[in-house]
């Protein structure tokens, strides 16, 4: 009961941490790049990747996005300003990930949450299996000759070594 | 020629509709001679659909354009090497493709079950032959090959040029095998549950699919990757589009398969997880065609959009109504008295980690269906990318890292404290050692940090490992050390290819992580003779070289690389390329890679004069280490697969000096059946 109670709690450390300390992204955000910017920007021309990402030489969207990306930064705008000025322009689609509001929190939370109850099940079903397991089982016991269970075991070996 | 490619295709779908009805007729009736037919039915479906592929390919290299296909996706003037490959550069030509390789395991999984798994056997190469009449009917009525042109015009419209790249030749064949032949154990699955045979008997007869469909898994992603760093020009290998998504899926499924059937097959637990896992593997190779192919969420992947969408879709809900019905119905049959002693034990590692893998796969599937959902509930398109894709998945890939290095060195059943301090202390001093150093280095970013920490523990779990067993021939057998490490991988090949493939996993995440975090970037317009730097590089423009061929023109720079005290290092060539057929320009990158960083030159645009030219360059330390890794659990994966003929020979003498029957264990020792 003891270990179980430590998993648990050990598990949902690790679940509060995964959420608290989530991976940040690649680039630091005060550095205000070119590409800092675009990676939070989808491409509209349909190919479906960010600004930074699509590289078709004659894209409507991506090549004009950039260099007006460049002329912003050059006055000075932040990317927290400049993702804004282009949600304002095209809407939520925009963006590169969903927002962390409303209906969007779905999307962040989700993975964890489903994680969160996948592990609790796992718990709760491996207890039912420890708690099923005959004291003297938990013993190891040598065999004494070569007996069908043990055979059935070597064989297996022998399966897992093809 | 095209008729006899229509008149095979007619003929492969009565063949698989035949197998079906005589494969369980003669499996319920007791009739071997309608098994056999069945068969027999299934070899004639795949000489039929050989032969409808090479029809396809002949009226490729002939530029035979009174076929649609053959005018959509072929030119005169297209290299032949890409001529072959048109056969899955479009919608018909791939469907044909996946068939024909459908078509070929199939008969290779009744060659093997002909005189094995009786039981079960005749249902599984029927749930085969089921999958091939999906695609037999959308190849004979929905989209066909070799629908002819009323008009043939004097020339094709030519492949995309995106996909005029080698790493096309292998990569959808590599990711296509690793889908189909996943198909092999779902079947057997599949038959379990139909039969009640729901022992690991399926599991055993199909464990070398099931590694050797997560094999091309693996090599389809990389080659992927690849293509996609050499080809698009932004720098990067992975851009979490939807179709690397689908790709990624079943992989990261086809891994925590693999680890779980270890479970069953030592404890005979799992069994609905198992064939869960393998249901859900294959589910998600029928999404990833499906989301290739209905344009439902935009990809850049997406060459072969259609309105097949529907049909896979529904095709995809049958599947999983049908075998989740079956797992329900057998339900009951599949519980089992399980004994778990300890979560200090190997099994609650593995338990742990396919939980993290499955709990990426769903994390992976959220994000790609999300804008849908979005669209569906609130009617606001929205757009879910890399950025989403690595904050989630950044944390959950630590764990799954920490797990690979826990589960190697853990006992099963159970491990005192006392084992676990001896087994991980050097593991443990490793991986802080290597946190240490990286942060005097300089580097300041906890995930850093934490993810080389990490990979540095789990290297050091596989060498402690190594080393245990090396010490323990040279204790019995008094071997040098090298010889000690071939025999021990030699004879215990299943469980130290493995850790190969750890090791090359974790090398791959190190080359990931590395590239994803420090890499650097340069845009600049540079006049001939002009020079400019990044890192200790410096590039100097030489001038443009310019080509024309009937199939396309390019210019390509000439950029002499100089080290930092000015000697030179070599000369790049990007260039840009102009399709003429259609009309299309691209990139071709040039790209110097060593271990520390690969300098990745872009030429971005040319002026008129072609006096000056823009460059964008990408400087990306270890990513050189990603392709590495993948080419290292390549390696562990035909060590694993690697028939280990003495050892089953030394273990069936050992078996048959006791009361065995020598023909049971002819049987058990068969080669080429899993």
């Amino acid at each position: 009961m003891r270990a179980k109670l430590i998993l648990a709690s050990s598990f949902l450390f690790l679940i509060v941490a995964v959420l608290v300390f989530r991976a940040p992204e690649a680039k630091n955000d005060s550095l205000t790049t070119n590409s800092q910017v675009s990676e939070g920007l989808t491409c509209q021309c349909g190919c479906g990747l960010t600004v930074a990402n699509c590289n078709m030489p004659t894209c409507s969207f991506s090549v004009p996005t950039r260099r007006e990306i460049d002329r912003m930064i050059g006055e000075g705008k932040t990317r927290a300003q400049i993702i804004a000025f282009y949600r304002h322009q095209y809407g939520e689609k925009v963006l590169s990930a969903p927002t962390t509001e409303g209906f969007n929190i779905l999307a962040w939370t989700m993975p964890f949450i489903a994680i969160a109850l996948g592990g609790g099940m796992m718990v709760l079903a491996v207890g039912r299996w420890h708690s099923s397991v005959p004291s003297n089982s938990k013993q190891s016991e040598k065999p004494t000759s070569f007996d069908p269970e043990l055979r059935r075991k070597l064989e297996k070996e022998l399966e897992e070594r093809k | 020629m095209p008729q006899l490619g229509n008149l095979a295709l007619a003929i492969a779908l009565i063949l698989a509709v035949y197998s079906i009805v005589a494969n369980i007729y003669g499996a319920r009736r007791n009739a071997p001679d309608f098994i056999v037919s069945a068969r027999h039915a299934l070899w004639a479906m795949c000489a039929m659909v050989t032969i409808a592929v090479v029809v396809l390919w002949i009226s490729l290299l002939r530029s035979d354009f009174s076929l649609e296909y053959v005018a959509a996706y072929s030119s005169t003037t297209l290299p032949t090497v890409y001529k072959f490959t048109s056969l899955w550069g479009g919608q018909q030509g791939s469907l044909l493709f996946w068939t024909w390789l459908l078509s070929i395991f199939t008969s290779i999984a009744a060659f093997q079950n002909r005189r094995r798994n009786p039981e079960i056997a005749p249902y599984a190469l029927a749930v085969l032959a089921g999958v091939a009449i999906f695609f037999l009917l959308m190849l004979n009525f929905v989209t066909r090959p070799f629908d002819l042109l009323a008009t043939v015009p004097a020339e094709g419209s030519d492949l995309n040029p995106l996909l005029q790249n080698y790493w096309m030749a292998i990569h959808p064949p590599s990711l296509y095998t690793g889908y189909v032949s996943a198909t092999v154990p779902f079947a057997f699955g599949a038959a379990a549950l139909m039969t009640g045979k729901l022992d690991d008997g399926w599991i055993r007869s199909t464990r070398r699919w099931a590694i050797f469909s997560w094999f091309f898994l693996t090599l389809g992603n990389m080659f992927g990757a690849r293509w996609a760093y050499e080809v698009l020009g932004w720098g990067g290998y992975w851009a979490w589009d939807p179709v690397e998504n689908a790709a990624f899926m079943p992989w990261l499924v086809m891994t925590a398969y693999l680890h779980s059937v270890m479970i069953q097959e030592r404890k005979d637990v799992l069994k609905v997880w198992n064939l869960s896992l393998i249901g859900l593997a294959f589910g998600l190779t029928l999404f990833g065609t499906f989301i290739t192919r209905s344009g439902v969420i935009s990809s850049v992947h997406s060459f072969t959009q259609s309105g097949l969408g529907p049909y896979f879709l529904s095709f995809l809900i049958t599947v999983t109504l049908a075998y989740s019905a079956l797992l329900i119905f057998r339900s009951k049959q599949l519980r089992s008295p399980a004994e778990f002693e300890s979560y200090l034990s190997r099994e609650a590692a593995f338990l742990f980690n396919n939980l993290m893998l499955v709990g990426i796969a769903f994390a992976v599937f959220w994000g790609t269906i999300f804008p849908v959902l979005s669209e569906a509930v609130r009617g606001v398109k929205i757009t879910v990318g890399p950025p989403f894709f690595n904050r989630v998945n950044g944390p959950l890939a630590l764990g799954l890292v920490f797990l690979m290095g826990i589960g190697p060195l853990i006992a099963w059943r159970r491990t005192t404290a006392d084992n676990l301090v001896r087994s991980f202390a050097a593991p443990v001093i490793i991986g802080v050692a290597t946190g240490i150093v990286a942060a005097a280095a300089g580097v300041r970013i906890w995930y850093v940090l934490t993810a080389f920490s990490l990979a540095a523990f789990v290297l050091g779990t596989v060498l402690v490992e190594f080393r245990r067993g090396m010490n323990a021939r040279r204790h019995m057998v008094s071997e040098p050390r090298a010889k000690a490490l071939v025999n021990l991988v030699a004879k215990n090949n299943r469980r130290y290819g493995g850790y190969i493939i750890h090791i090359g996993t974790i090398v791959a995440f190190v080359g990931i992580v590395g590239s994803s975090f420090f890499r650097t970037e340069v845009k600049k317009s540079v006049h001939a003779g002009d020079s400019f730097s990044i890192g200790s590089y410096t590039l100097r423009f030489q001038g443009l070289d310019a080509t024309d061929t009937p199939h396309l023109a390019s210019a390509t720079a000439r950029v002499q690389v100089l080290s930092a005290d000015g000697r030179e290092i070599t000369v790049m060539s990007p260039a840009k390329l102009f399709f003429k057929r259609p009309q299309q320009p691209a990139t071709k990158v040039a790209i110097r890679s060593t271990p520390a960083s690969d300098l990745y030159v872009v030429l971005a645009g040319i002026d008129d004069n072609g006096n000056t030219a823009t460059f964008e360059v990408f400087l990306t330390p270890l990513v050189f280490w990603l392709w590495a890794g993948g080419l290292m659990m390549a390696l562990g994966t035909v060590i694993v697969m690697w028939p280990n003929v003495r050892e089953r020979a030394a273990i069936a003498t050992a078996l048959s000096r006791s009361t065995t029957d020598e023909r049971e264990l002819a049987d058990i020792g068969a080669p080429g059946g899993d």
